[in-house]
């Protein structure tokens, strides 16, 4: 006991961050409030180098983790993921919650009423819902997956309806939350169907139980067949996969930018990580074998969401909802790779969200960035011409949403190639046909904008759009822009580091470091499950 | 693969009780309702009409605005009232572990984590606020 | 089905999948990175000092300094590694694979392949970079504040793009910087890019590499399909191993050396891609100093020489190697000895003797070209930073009609000394350095039997008395006889104030001279290498240059080493049986006294038409072009012999009029019909799909349970019927 909760140190570092922040958010000393982005900041940071220490915890350590979770190692990656995009989405965010009150009592127009201030619960809700992403990967039975993923839903739909101080904000918090609870009941119900069919909530015992019925009855119990299908859907939700995906583009655009660039990222990235795990109780890391029942059901899924996706976006003008489709567009990716399987395919997902999320960060950030009048850019058409004002926010649009279309030698077009490469070596090749038909679809609005800051003509009032006074979005976009042209250059080692997430536990004794070092000489430990 | 209908027989005759006692349960509700509604003298004037609050006079309408300070301090007791919840079996389990053992100390702990993190949410109502009346 | 075609190999620069026996993997010489990353620091410095509009020379220090670092390390890892070659990782890159066997995986990564042959090219890379920067630093004054970081950040990035391209051991990091100079070329010669001439020029040598670029991104291609590998390392083991020589054949092997080839030729300025490089003289001087005398043009030779066994696979390849760097090196002496323009000359010039280079590997002698390739980069580096400096002097004039008697000149004579040393080294003056190089390759051309190769020798020793004459037509006009002068058409501002009738040309001050000085000491010193002693093996004449190329990839062809050693390279053997001689001599000391004349006959030739009787030059001139049946001769000499015309007329007029139609096909059909027809199908689908994204909650939530409910519901009736036999 006291093992598991050592590795979930990170978390409980997050968790006792988003405590403090609550407390300081409260606080009278305007000084103290300005601090809670820093203090967040440094939480993921302090989180994200505990979890990169673990690489230097003898494997013997680990031992009583691995019989007790799918992937024990999946947890390190994604708690370094989760506090690297999140540290750039602490910059995005910053000084976004209560810009009005705040300037308001600075000018000593109102009084600092702490009951008023929203600020310190956004940070926690922050927090918290990265935490939750954390705590995904580490689940090991069902109720700990749901929790987790509540804990990483819940915190959202407030943040959607406080992120700023516009009827379509609270709009759309309210629809994402009636929603949200829609599809969690949904898989809650699958999770129940799942316990009913083989009596135990432990995901380990579940995949014993059914390998068990599979071989006395020579097929998978339908119940639980039935039960994982639901279970599949209503994660989906999370992901913004079809057909769970119609609340995405009202919500991200009624959120405000940093908020949608969150949505864009947290919540998605704890579903494809339950999908993972939930997915691992058919044993087909073993055998290999997903019921067929699961692959058309994940098959159709991905052609759906990836095809609804990129044709809703090609009509719109409102750049937010446009990247709302993309996001969609980019769920149906991701699930090639959840179909491609363990090993190959889910090495290129987390790869692929490793860069999704970065790029994703990145162009909200531009409109995070910029106002006019005080209010967040709307139209696309109203950033042409950005680069003669604004260059830097101009070239880091085009880079991330290059990465985003999968552009050379952007990270963006590695990730997808991993991705679809992965989807071939699975035998999907149709899914990669027509993913691939898909992204050539979504180069006409990616290249629009990229194209249209840099080379569009500026509409008359072009001048009105300035640069918002915290530099947090910029400084976040210039680091991302240079780590989506430098990354690629590490590819190998991130392979590396994936591969050596997702081992299984039976092959962990071998093991005695990591490989996270450049020249790649140092990877000593044996490859898991090569071929079939 | 055998036939669905098959491997789900097997497993049926283990929900039996549930069902009767849904059923059951339905059946005494529309039974109760029904019943009532049917056998039940009707009488209406306007004492009988109005709002029930507790014996006293109605003041108002009830499809009045409350100031939003009330859910608040709804929500705080609540919290609390839970804690209560999970207080009284940890007693009941606690007082039958041996007296400084590892597994008491681990209970022990636990709780004074729970207690804690309810401390810190009192402490913040009170910085937010939640008590003053102004 | 579990897959993963993605796992990590061992690193395949940690652990070489082939077993080596030669080269090893020395871990302990990373250190060697800093060579590499130290322009790239003076690339973010002179970033830096534009960003922060820096108006003094701080720029120019920073390069100096941080190439000067590159050649201490350079002369440093000389001196550490171990012989015949190590290879140092860095960075591991890619390393993909996806299945088991031969074509299934590709590594590249970021790793060095240190051997003689690399190590020879980084330390004059670096150390005439280093002189050549600082020089700069007194040229480009005018500039300060304006392009002079610009100008350095573009000398940081050629310098980091050459040294990748050096020290790379494997074909895709070599075509990275390979790209790499071919964009810093871009950049330096369009560095004054208000002129049209300079852009156009820029453009120019720019689309013209991209030919050979294209030659080169092929071969690597073809490679790695071929051998599996695009690693110099295991690439060797593989051409040396017998099992694989067993079963060699298909075009491929003789496809690659072609392409190569191509590749070199754009680089190099060989026919027929070399017009480009003497319009890269609008660029400034020190740049065509470095990057089109010294370095960069060598990356053909360097190319070659370090996929020589690929060569030696298709004895053809050598043959047109030799035969096109014999002819482009007299073809350009042709048109350098009629042309006016001292720069443009020497641009000619750099085109010719990268013309005996290719033909010293062509006939087997790649010590004599390593060797030219070397003393090369310093004569001719003083020979561009001369013209630079008077070019710098007297406001930009370069024509040798309108200067005269710089030597008497106060505050010229340096200049006018160290262009001496350069021009005697050019010519093959007697026991200077060019002579020793220039000797090896051409004796070599009369000893390798090839067809032709002996009227080839003969060509190459014409070309050497052209060389003599054109190069001192130079000297004698310009530095020799009486002193006159006129300013050039670029007067800057502190001219200004004096106007054309009173111009005061201003000598090269400590920075120029100096360099100047140090590079002329450079190519008289040149010469004693080839007299210092062979550590490798004493049968092989050329002293230390040879020692640098034998323990390389380019060993095969070094004159005297055992045939046995290469079975496979019989048929260009050398004709080491019969020895061949001439005029009754060795080839090699023939040569001494053959090409030593010709050069005297060309030096007293340019003396006799361009210092005493500096009419009868003109007069000359004007009686052959009064000769109908010769006058086509100095005519097409002082026109290039129509080689710009004539590729525009078969280039770029034909693709002109294919790009209009392509135009045309464009805008109309591809456009208008297939593109927007396309596209409006998507949209259309949008349109109908969009009322179902009303808003509503409720619709929402009413399509999610739906989907999700019609979905379960289809599915598990599947399951039930046993439909998916069926369906799948």
């Amino acid at each position: 006991m006291i093992d598991r909760l050592w590795f979930l140190m990170p978390e409980l570092i997050v968790l006792g961050g988003a405590v403090l922040c609550a407390i300081l958010g409260v606080s009278r000393k305007v000084g103290v409030r300005n601090l809670l982005p820093v203090f967040a900041g440094w939480t993921l940071i302090i989180a994200g180098v505990v979890a990169w220490l673990f690489v230097y915890v003898p494997s013997t350590e680990l031992a009583a983790v691995a019989t007790e979770v799918p992937l024990p190692w999946l947890g390190r990656w994604v708690v370094i993921m989760s506090a690297v995009v999140g540290l750039m989405l602490v910059f995005v965010q910053a000084g976004l919650v209560d810009r009005v009150y705040e300037a308001a009592v600075a000018a000593g127009r109102v009084a600092f009423d702490p009951l008023r201030t929203t600020r310190g619960e956004y940070w926690v809700f922050f927090l918290l819902s990265v935490g939750g992403l954390m705590l995904t990967s580490g689940a090991s039975d069902l109720v700990w997956l749901f929790l987790a993923l509540e804990l990483t839903s819940l915190p959202t739909y407030v943040m959607v309806a406080i992120g700023r101080v516009d009827r379509r904000s609270q709009e759309a918090g309210m629809k994402y939350f009636f929603l949200g609870a829609l599809a969690s009941a949904v898989f809650l119900y699958g999770f129940a169907m799942l316990y009913g069919a083989t009596g135990t909530m432990s995901l380990v015992d579940i995949r014993t139980v059914l390998a068990e019925q599979v071989a006395e009855t020579g097929s998978m119990n339908p119940l639980a067949t039935i039960g994982l299908m639901v279970a599949v859907l209503g994660i989906a939700f999370k992901l913004a996969a079809a057909p769970l995906h119609l609340y995405a583009a009202d919500v991200y655009e009624g959120a405000a930018a940093p908020v949608t660039a969150f949505l864009g990222f947290v919540p998605k990235a704890a579903g494809v990580i339950a999908l993972m795990l939930l997915l691992s109780v058919t044993g087909w890391q073993e055998d290999g074998q997903l019921p067929q029942v699961l692959v058309i059901l994940l098959w159709v899924m991905a052609v759906l969401t990836m095809t609804l996706g990129n044709i809703g976006a090609l009509l719109q003008t409102r750049i937010k909802r446009m990247l709302a489709y993309s996001s969609i567009a980019h769920s149906g990716y991701l699930l090639i790779g959840i179909l491609a399987g363990p090993g190959a395919g889910y090495t290129a997902v987390l790869i692929y969200l490793v860069a999704y999320g970065l790029s994703n960060t990145a162009t909200f950030s531009v409109l995070a960035g910029l106002r006019r009048s005080g209010q967040e850019v709307e139209f696309l058409d109203d950033l042409a011409g950005l680069r003669e004002r604004h260059p830097i926010m101009a070239w880091g649009m085009a880079i991330s949403a290059g990465s985003l279309l999968g552009f050379p030698p952007l990270l963006g077009f590695w990730a997808k190639l991993l991705l679809f490469m992965a989807g071939i070596a699975s035998g999907q090749l149709v899914l990669v046909i027509i993913a691939g038909v898909n992204s050539a679809i979504s180069a006409w609005y990616y290249l629009k904008i990229m194209a249209i800051p840099l080379v569009g003509t500026p509409k008359s009032d072009a001048a009105s759009i300035e640069r918002v006074d915290v530099p947090g979005a910029r400084f976040a976009l210039v680091l991302i822009s240079g780590a989506l042209l430098v990354m690629p250059v590490a590819l190998s080692d991130m392979i590396a580091d994936a591969e050596a997430a997702l081992r299984e536990p039976d092959k962990m004794q071998t093991v005695d470091e990591d490989s996270g070092h450049a020249g790649g000489s140092a990877i000593k430990q044996e490859q898991p499950s090569l071929q079939s | 693969m055998p036939p669905m209908s098959l491997m789900l027989a097997n497993q049926l005759p283990l929900y039996l009780p549930i069902v009767i006692l849904i059923v059951m349960a339905i059946i005494f509700g529309a039974v109760n309702i029904l019943g009532s509604h049917l056998l039940g003298p009707k009488r209406y004037g306007e004492e009988k009409m109005s709002t029930y609050e507790s014996g006293m006079n109605p003041i108002g309408t009830a499809r009045r605005r409350f100031n939003v300070r009330f859910y608040i301090l709804a929500m705080t007791f609540l919290v609390f009232d839970v804690e209560i919840i999970f207080l009284y079996p940890w007693a009941v389990d606690f007082a039958q572990l041996e007296p400084g053992s590892p597994e008491a100390g681990l209970f022990l702990g636990r709780i004074l984590f729970f207690l804690l993190m309810s401390v810190i949410a009192y402490v913040y109502a009170w910085k937010k606020g939640v008590f003053r009346w102004d | 089905m579990t897959v993963s075609m993605l796992n990590i190999l061992q690193s395949a620069v940690g652990v070489p999948a082939v077993p080596m026996d030669q080269v090893v993997v020395a871990t302990d010489l990373r250190w060697a990175g800093i060579i590499l990353l130290l322009p790239l620091l003076s690339l973010l410095l002179c970033g830096l000092c534009a960003a922060m509009r820096v108006k003094s020379k701080l720029p120019a220090w920073c390069t100096v300094a941080c190439l000067a670092g590159s050649f201490v390390l350079s002369v440093l890892l000389y001196v550490n590694y171990n012989p015949p070659g190590e290879v140092i990782p860095l960075l591991s890159w890619m390393n993909l694979s996806w299945g088991d066997g031969a074509l299934n995986s590709f590594s590249a990564n970021f790793a060095l392949y240190i051997d003689s042959l690399s190590l020879l090219w980084i330390m004059f890379v670096t150390g005439l970079g280093t002189l050549i920067a600082y020089y700069a630093s007194e040229y480009m004054e005018p500039d300060l504040g304006k392009g002079y970081a610009r100008f350095f950040a573009g000398v940081s990035v050629f310098l980091f793009a050459m040294l990748a391209l050096v020290l790379s051991d494997n074909l895709v990091m070599l075509y990275l910087g390979w790209e790499g100079v071919g964009f810093a070329s871009y950049w330096l010669i369009g560095y004054y890019y208000t002129r049209p001439a300079a852009v156009a020029a820029a453009k120019k040598a720019f689309i013209v590499n991209r030919i050979g670029d294209l030659g080169l991104a092929l071969a690597v291609y073809l490679i790695w399909t071929t051998f599996g590998t695009v690693q110099y390392d295991e690439l060797m083991t593989v051409l040396e191993s017998h099992s694989w020589r067993a079963e060699f054949e298909g075009w491929t092997i003789s496809a690659i050396p072609f392409l190569l080839m191509l590749a070199a030729f754009g680089k190099s300025a060989q026919l027929p891609l070399y017009v480009w490089l003497p319009d890269a003289m609008e660029g400034p001087t020190p740049v065509s100093a470095l990057i089109h005398a010294a370095t960069m043009v060598t990356a053909g030779i360097y190319l070659v020489a370090r996929t020589y066994p690929l060569f030696l696979l298709e004895p053809v390849s050598l043959h047109v190697v030799a035969w096109v760097g014999g002819l482009t090196a007299l073809l350009a002496a042709t048109i350098g000895m009629a042309q006016y323009d001292i720069k443009r000359i020497m641009a000619y010039s750099t085109v010719s003797q990268l013309g005996y280079m290719f033909l010293g590997l062509g006939v087997l002698t790649t010590y004599g070209a390593a060797y030219h390739v070397f003393t090369h980069a310093f004569f001719k580096a003083v020979l561009f930073l001369t013209c630079g400096a008077i070019m710098h002097g007297f406001a930009g004039q370069l024509d040798l009609r309108k200067l005269s008697g710089l030597r008497h000149m106060k505050g010229w004579r340096i200049t006018s000394w160290t262009m001496l040393i350069g021009c005697l080294c050019l010519a093959g003056f007697p026991l200077t350095s060019g002579y020793f190089s220039k000797d090896a390759i051409l004796a070599e051309a009369f000893v390798t039997q090839g067809p032709g190769f002996e009227i080839l020798g003969w060509i190459a020793i014409l070309t050497a008395g052209l060389t003599a004459y054109y190069t001192f037509r130079v000297w004698f006009r310009v530095c020799a006889g009486p002193v006159s002068y006129e300013p050039g058409d670029e007067l800057h501002d502190d001219h200004g104030d004096h106007g054309h009738g009173d111009f005061h040309p201003h000598a090269p001050r400590f920075a120029i001279n100096s360099v100047l000085v140090v590079i002329a000491v450079g190519a008289l010193v040149a010469a004693t290498p080839y007299f210092m002693s062979n550590k490798a093996d004493a049968n092989i004449a050329g002293g230390w240059v040879a020692d640098m190329v034998h323990d390389s990839t380019a060993r095969a062809g070094l004159p005297g080493l055992a045939e046995s050693q290469h079975p496979h390279s019989e048929e260009v053997s050398h004709g080491a049986h019969e020895h061949p001689t001439l005029f009754g001599m060795d080839p090699h000391k023939a040569m001494y006294f053959v090409s030593g004349a010709v050069g005297l006959i060309g030096i007293l030739l340019a003396a006799y038409l361009h210092l005493w009787k500096r009419k009868s030059a003109d007069a000359l001139r004007g009686w052959l072009l009064a000769r109908g049946w010769i006058a086509w001769l100095p005519r097409a000499m002082e026109r290039k012999w129509y080689v710009d015309e004539l590729y525009h007329a078969l280039v770029r007029a034909p693709l002109w009029i294919l790009g209009h139609i392509c135009y045309a096909f464009d805008r109309f059909i591809i456009d208008a019909v297939i593109v927007d027809g396309t596209a409006r199908v998507p949209r259309l689908i949008a349109r109908w799909l969009q009322p179902l994204q009303s808003g509503a909650v409720q619709s929402h939530a009413v399509v999610m349970i739906g989907g999700v409910g019609i979905i379960v519901l289809l599915l598990a009736l599947c399951l039930r019927f046993e439909w998916l036999g069926v369906v799948l």
